[in-house]
């Protein structure tokens, strides 16, 4: 367990970068790679509200292991209208802070802005909250959680089919 | 009040209805004076609203009101705007209080919408503080509900919400039906979602038995097979035309035909819901709950802005002629733990902004927003099934599915309320 006051300095580059690449591949639909990111219990989660109670609470996105598949197998098929021909975006993710680790696990907080391209710019924000899996240097670090607060979380939100 | 060159009758025939219903904004503001002023528009459910000060806020076409429920236990529609200067009075989405006070100048009003205190009386004459109680929240002039479904008209005057909803109350009954004791609880919050489209698009293709294959053909291709072909011919799932612009596609003889319980909820197994089969077995008896089970919920559109979206419900509220906000929540069961959790995942994989159906369903109308900018040609074609249509007691039915009877139904209903036949 690290304090946030220490660990604004402390991001480890191995973590830093797995961050980085998360979002560079959400960025440019690279949907499979990203997927490889993913532990075999992940959650993607975007709630509604700060408190959500996933167990009473409606998110925008709930996915466990399987649904992130399905998502992005949707995605892939190219049929994914929402999605075709992806939105162009890029995204900046700063303020990141380790919140907690040990042995196993690193939970990451950041703040992001996303610029998304289509027909239009539409400006995404919010915080994120990373969970990464570090037991296994051999496998190298995996997602286990996202979760992402959006600013604009309580709506009206527009279509949001890309992989925030 | 806005009158358009034209009756909107001559913007609809028979097989096609003319593009600029969905772009003009003359025709916005007839519909908002006509269709979400004058009519019968849904507010909020009972649900939502449970205890005494309970409160949530929505708007009715561009009004703001509160739903509120007074210490009498009634439900109120109240328009949001303070008596005195017009402030808006109750910013937040949902709560409970027994008052709302004004932090303009104070004035104070009951949940009820009743003045009940004025700072600084003295500075007000005798014969106005006598007045007083006139200077309440305005409430809806009508207000109604059926089975904890509740409806407001912003005009005095008009056809009764029974003689509205007329066919479309069995709609509602099928979804109770799947409810142990008739009720429902809709209080997982409603995703907002922002659609670059006219709300009749969103509310046609609700009922829009043609798209599926087209539209939605990444989910088939990449996830799982629809619940039940989407092929029309392979199936007997039905399109109808319930009147009063009321429609829906009825799966109903498509799953009676296979006789398999929970055919429209993913296939669960009884054994996977214990204690909502047996809640369901106690209140109704085996053999209706073998049926409801087998029927499932409706896929309904109630006129104007009321989808019961089988497990779900959604409503539509109009921003601009190309701007429409879709609200959706699962019609989750009281108590009923291990129903509701697969609801919420559910109504999260289909519906909303990142839904795997909705998010599809929110660009392709973008789409069709974007492509009448176009202005020829004039018309837009809705006769798929035109000259197989039957009419029986329980509307106008075509027996495909892909039949644009749901639509037809709609855009006569439209017109005749838009010229106020």
């Amino acid at each position: 367990m690290t304090s946030i006051e220490t660990a604004a300095v402390g991001v480890d580059p191995a973590i830093a970068s797995f961050l980085y690449r998360e979002a560079r591949l959400a960025d440019e639909a690279r949907y499979s790679e990203w997927e490889e990111l993913w532990d075999d219990d992940g959650l993607y989660w975007v709630p509604m509200s700060p408190d959500a109670d996933p167990a009473r609470d409606l998110s925008y996105i709930y996915d466990n292991r399987r649904r992130i598949k399905s998502r992005v197998a949707q995605l892939n098929t190219g049929a994914r209208h929402s999605q075709t021909p992806p939105s162009k975006m890029r995204r900046l993710l700063t303020n990141i802070e380790v919140l907690e680790r040990d042995a196993e696990t690193v939970t990451v907080g950041s703040n992001f802005v996303l610029y998304e391209y289509r027909y239009q710019m539409t400006t995404w924000a919010g915080r994120v909250i990373h969970r990464i899996r570090v037991g296994d240097p051999a496998r190298g670090p995996r997602l286990v959680g996202k979760t992402v607060h959006l600013v604009n979380a309580g709506g009206p939100v527009p279509t949001l089919a890309f992989l925030l | 009040m806005t009158e358009l060159d034209t009756r909107a009758r001559d913007l609809v025939r028979p097989d096609r209805v003319h593009g600029s219903v969905y772009t003009d904004p003359e025709v916005f503001e007839l519909e908002l004076e006509r269709i979400y002023r004058q009519g019968w528009v849904f507010v909020a459910h009972e649900s939502e609203v449970p205890e005494p000060g309970d409160y949530v806020t929505r708007r009715i076409g561009r009004e703001p009101v509160i739903v509120s429920r007074g210490k009498d236990g009634e439900v109120h529609v109240l328009a949001n705007r303070c008596a005195h200067r017009g402030n808006r009075l109750c910013n937040a989405e949902r709560g409970n209080s027994t008052t709302f006070r004004c932090p303009y100048h104070g004035w104070t009003f009951k949940n009820d919408g009743a003045l009940v205190a004025v700072p600084m009386r003295g500075g007000y004459s005798d014969e106005f503080l006598a007045k007083r109680s006139e200077l309440g929240l305005s409430p809806a002039p009508r207000q109604d509900s059926y089975r904890g479904f509740v409806f407001a008209s912003l005009a005095p005057d008009g056809i009764s919400l029974r003689e509205h909803l007329g066919r479309a109350t069995g709609a509602i009954d099928r979804l109770l039906a799947l409810s142990p004791d008739g009720r429902l609880d809709l209080r997982a919050g409603w995703m907002k979602h922002h659609h670059f489209s006219n709300w009749k698009m969103v509310i046609e293709n609700n009922v829009d038995g043609y798209h599926a294959l087209f539209t939605h053909q990444s989910v088939y291709e990449a996830v799982r097979e629809a619940k039940v072909s989407h092929v029309p011919s392979k199936v007997e799932v039905y399109v109808r035309d319930l009147g009063n612009g009321h429609s829906e596609i009825d799966y109903l003889p498509e799953y009676s035909r296979l006789d398999e319980e929970f055919v429209w909820f993913g296939r669960a197994p009884r054994a996977k819901l214990p204690r909502y089969v047996e809640a369901m077995e106690q209140a109704h008896g085996k053999e209706d709950t073998h049926k409801a089970f087998v029927v499932g919920p409706p896929h309904t559109m109630i006129f104007p802005n009321l989808f019961l979206a089988e497990m779900n419900i959604m409503f539509v509220e109009p921003l601009a002629p190309g701007e429409t906000i879709a609200y959706t929540t699962p019609a989750l069961i009281p108590g009923m733990d291990e129903m509701n959790s697969r609801m919420l995942r559910r109504c999260e994989g289909a519906m909303g902004p990142a839904g795997f159906l909705i998010a599809d369903d929110g660009e392709i109308g973008a789409r069709n927003q974007m492509g009448l900018a176009a202005t020829r040609p004039e018309w837009i074609m809705l006769a798929r099934g035109a000259t197989t249509d039957q009419h029986d007691e329980t509307g106008t039915v075509n027996h495909d599915k892909s039949s644009e009877t749901p639509q037809r139904g709609l855009w006569h209903h439209w017109a005749s309320v838009l010229d106020g036949e």
